[in-house]
């Protein structure tokens, strides 16, 4: 019930926490990769690491332009460095791995990645675009499942507040990024699009299971009225209307209580395997699981303490409209 | 008798129930076992199928120049491309290379048309890029005499050809024209390619009718269809020019005499005879029907490539320990069958991934993993509504059924939403995206198929006790912590 009673509270923190998250993707800016922008991406790694300096000493003779250069690697033999450039000609990718790799002691060139600026450009409008039609058919879909409790909320309500815990829990972990790049230099690749995704699932999901449990609670504690209305055109139909035999706010309060242990310990197990992706997956697939993390706490979180909240909030806005009494 | 009857029917349904969950069990082994085999067999008829990522190798993207080509005909045209890159990739002698055509997505504002080729296990591309680029493109076309008038380019050229010879080909003793002509473009596409190229031959002028004698030239023969375009252009075109491109650089321009059938030509240019053979050598290769470009390229050294694989696995593996532990340590007896239903889960997942074949990358793997913990997600939500059951009395194989019809409409839902996501990102993603949208999707329907087949099934073969009353099964059903 706290979940419920403390709504007032719960959405205030929500649009702080988003706000907050939209102004600091606003100031730090995204870190778009290669990916994204094009250019080339080049990893290097030796036996025994040469100096930063010496490697860059050699980059500037290239005539690359502006580059970033970074170390890479923990464990001895795998140390190295990933040089990022703008896309490279097939002859300046000669030129360039030839050069880091008589620098140090067994270097070898492990990676190499070019992508040209309209591929770049591309990828991230198909990215945009995936997310918006997946959101248009979640509401879809979500709507068209609830049709049969459109009291005291409508069905469109529980698609819309889905969207609104999904752009919640998706603008979290993106605003992670964004700090992520500021302070570590990590830049966003295609793995980070499919985690926000991934993400977008598993907030559905969540949320979708907590307004499952009130769709079946309104269900029982409703009684149906039927009415005989004649249409304009002469014909009879029937109406049926619904009053609710508890309070909507405790019913939604009251299916959030039946359903927290689940939706705690499903996303304790998602965390779990993602734990161990994030220990032993490997530097590849890291922030990809840390992203997901996030995402993942911020999607249990919003299912629990921001959608039903506002489903409340709505419902009681809608009653005051047609009703002056309060619903809960 | 009615109490009879009534035994009679739970004894042949607990039989029933017995032999399912034999069948579901039986079924699991094999997929484990099917699995074993072909992973570790030599040489197994479904591998699995690793991705550039995780095997090593390089994966270029080349795009092709579509401008100026009719729509209809750009799928006929990607299709030649491919073959003739095909033929080419194929003298790299690398195993399993890949060559495919792809276009952008709706999205994009113009259309592209790209051409990928994988190759697995190598590392430097400057063979395979040399190799590539060795592909002459070779386009025929008209000199437009409207702009070529307000230009003097061509003035004192004189041509002369030659249709003495049986083949009637197009006799080249002309000059090429200067590049700056180029720069106006007074040149009409014909649509007559390298694509309907048949062979080429290295050939040596006879020095009849005025030409030097011994110059080294390319005869070319097309195809069926390319002999009959070739006389068409020449026909209606008679006492026009045919400029002849290679790499986009004009070759010759020789006036059309006469229409020309049979399918020859001859391109000449000044050659020296070691540039005529390589040429001629180069066509027999396949010419390319439209201009390509290197957009992007990814190596990824073979040891960085196993060492993703190698911690992906043992990511999995650990993500599932953690998994286990924590079901078994929540739900007791139930934690097992969530765990038999989730290793079920797994051997489904990777029987389908050597079946379809599924291509592995990181992405996949990392979803896979991911996958692990939502994949007990249907169970947790049964055994949730399971233990209400319990506490409000039911014995636990009604408890079971009641918290399996109760839990569905939330399972169906939830997952029917994750399919539909995943079915987008598969139509509008790049191939990494459409194998992690597939691992993804196909996820999501097997773990509904684990929780409805195994866990219910599992569920049902359990002994059926009240745990209302003391017995000595009720602490290992005890699941949660709190008792209410």
């Amino acid at each position: 019930m706290w979940f419920v009673t403390q709504r007032k509270l719960l959405l205030t923190l929500a649009i702080g926490v988003v706000g907050s998250c939209v102004l600091l993707i606003a100031v730090l800016g995204l870190p778009f990769g290669i990916d994204f922008t094009g250019g080339s991406l080049t990893e290097v790694v030796y036996e025994e690491r040469p100096e930063q300096g010496s490697v860059a000493v050699l980059l500037d003779q290239q005539g690359l332009g502006a580059y970033s250069l970074r170390e890479t690697g923990v464990v001895q033999g795998e140390e190295g460095f990933i040089i990022r450039t703008r896309d490279l000609s097939e002859a300046e990718r000669t030129a360039v791995s030839a050069a880091v790799v008589s620098i140090g002691v067994g270097g070898e060139v492990t990676r190499f990645t070019s992508v040209g600026p309209v591929i770049g450009a591309e990828l991230k409008d198909k990215a945009t675009w995936a997310i918006a039609l997946v959101s248009l058919i979640i509401v879809l879909y979500v709507a068209y499942a609830f049709a049969g409790v459109s009291y005291p909320v409508g069905s469109w309500t529980y698609g819309g507040i889905t969207i609104v815990a999904l752009i919640h829990d998706v603008i979290i972990p993106t605003a992670a990024m964004a700090l992520l790049g500021y302070f570590t230099g990590v830049e966003i690749d295609v793995l980070f699009v499919m985690a926000l995704l991934a993400v977008l699932g598993y907030s559905v999901n969540d949320t979708i299971v907590v307004f499952d449990r009130v769709r079946e609670n309104l269900m029982q504690y409703r009684t149906e009225k039927k009415t005989q209305v004649i249409n304009v055109d002469g014909l009879e139909r029937e109406e049926s209307s619904y009053t609710l035999t508890k309070p909507f706010a405790e019913i939604v309060g009251m299916s959030i209580d039946q359903t927290l242990v689940r939706s705690l310990n499903t996303s304790a197990t998602t965390l779990v395997a993602l734990i161990a992706l994030y220990i032993f997956g490997g530097s590849t697939t890291e922030i990809f699981a840390l992203i997901l993390m996030i995402g993942v706490i911020a999607g249990t979180y919003s299912s629990i303490c921001v959608a039903n909240p506002l489903l409340v909030y709505i419902a009681e806005r809608n009653v005051l409209k047609s009703t002056p009494e309060k619903i809960s | 008798m009615e109490r009879d009857t009534s035994i009679t029917t739970t004894k042949s349904s607990h039989l029933m129930q017995r032999f399912q969950a034999t069948i579901a069990a039986a079924l699991i082994i094999l997929a484990v076992f099917f699995v074993y085999a072909n992973a570790t067999g030599e040489n197994s008829r479904f591998p699995f199928k690793l991705g550039l990522d995780l095997a090593g190798g390089s994966h270029l993207v080349y795009e092709a120049d579509m401008t100026d080509i009719d729509p209809l005909e750009i799928d006929a045209l990607m299709d030649v491309l491919r073959e003739v890159i095909e033929v080419r990739v194929n003298k790299l002698g690398v195993e399993e290379n890949v060559v495919y055509t792809e276009k952008s997505s709706i999205v994009a504002e113009t259309p592209s048309y790209r051409l990928i080729v994988e190759l697995p296990g190598v590392t430097d591309v400057s063979a395979a890029v040399a190799e590539i680029g060795r592909t002459p493109l070779l386009e025929f076309k008209l000199l437009d005499q409207n702009v070529l008038n307000t230009s003097n380019t061509l003035d004192g050229v004189s041509v002369t050809t030659s249709t003495s010879s049986e083949t009637s080909s197009v006799d080249i003793s002309d000059i090429a024209i200067e590049s700056s002509a180029v720069a106006i473009e007074p040149f009409i596409d014909t649509g007559l390619t390298g694509r309907y190229l048949e062979s080429a031959t290295l050939e040596f002028t006879s020095g009849q009718g005025g030409q030097i004698a011994n110059e080294p030239i390319v005869s070319i023969v097309f195809n069926d269809e390319g002999g009959r375009l070739f006389e068409t252009i020449t026909r209606q075109n008679t006492g026009e020019r045919l400029a002849i491109f290679l790499d986009g650089e004009l070759m010759s321009s020789p006036r059309i005499n006469e229409p020309i059938s049979g399918g020859r030509a001859v391109i000449s240019g000044g050659f020296t005879p070691d540039e005529a053979r390589e040429l001629a050598q180069n066509l027999n290769f396949g010419a390319l029907p439209v201009p390509i470009a290197l957009a992007s390229t990814q190596t990824i050294g073979a040891s960085l490539g196993s060492d993703l694989l190698e911690h992906g696995i043992t990511a999995g593996v650990y993500g599932l320990a953690f998994i286990s532990f924590f079901m078994l340590v929540w739900y007791r007896v139930y934690g097992v069958v969530a765990i038999v239903s989730l290793l079920g889960y797994i051997s489904i997942m990777l029987v389908l991934f050597m079946l379809i074949p599924v291509t592995l990358t990181a992405a996949g793997l990392a979803g896979f993993v991911l996958s692990l913990g939502m994949a007990v997600d249907a169970n947790v939500l049964v055994f949730e509504r399971l233990k209400e059951e319990l506490r409000a009395g039911k014995k636990s194989k009604a408890a079971a059924a009641m918290g399996f019809s109760r839990a569905w409409s939330a399972i169906r839902d939830g997952n029917i939403t994750s399919i539909l996501s995943a079915v987008v990102l598969f139509w509008f993603g790049t191939s990494i995206v459409k194998g992690f949208a597939l691992v993804f999707g196909l996820g999501v329907i097997v773990s509904m198929f684990s929780a409805v087949v195994i866990t219910r099934t599992l569920l049902q073969t359990l002994p059926d006790i009240d745990l209302g009353v003391p017995s000595r099964f009720r602490k290992f059903y005890q699941i949660g912590f709190n008792k209410k």
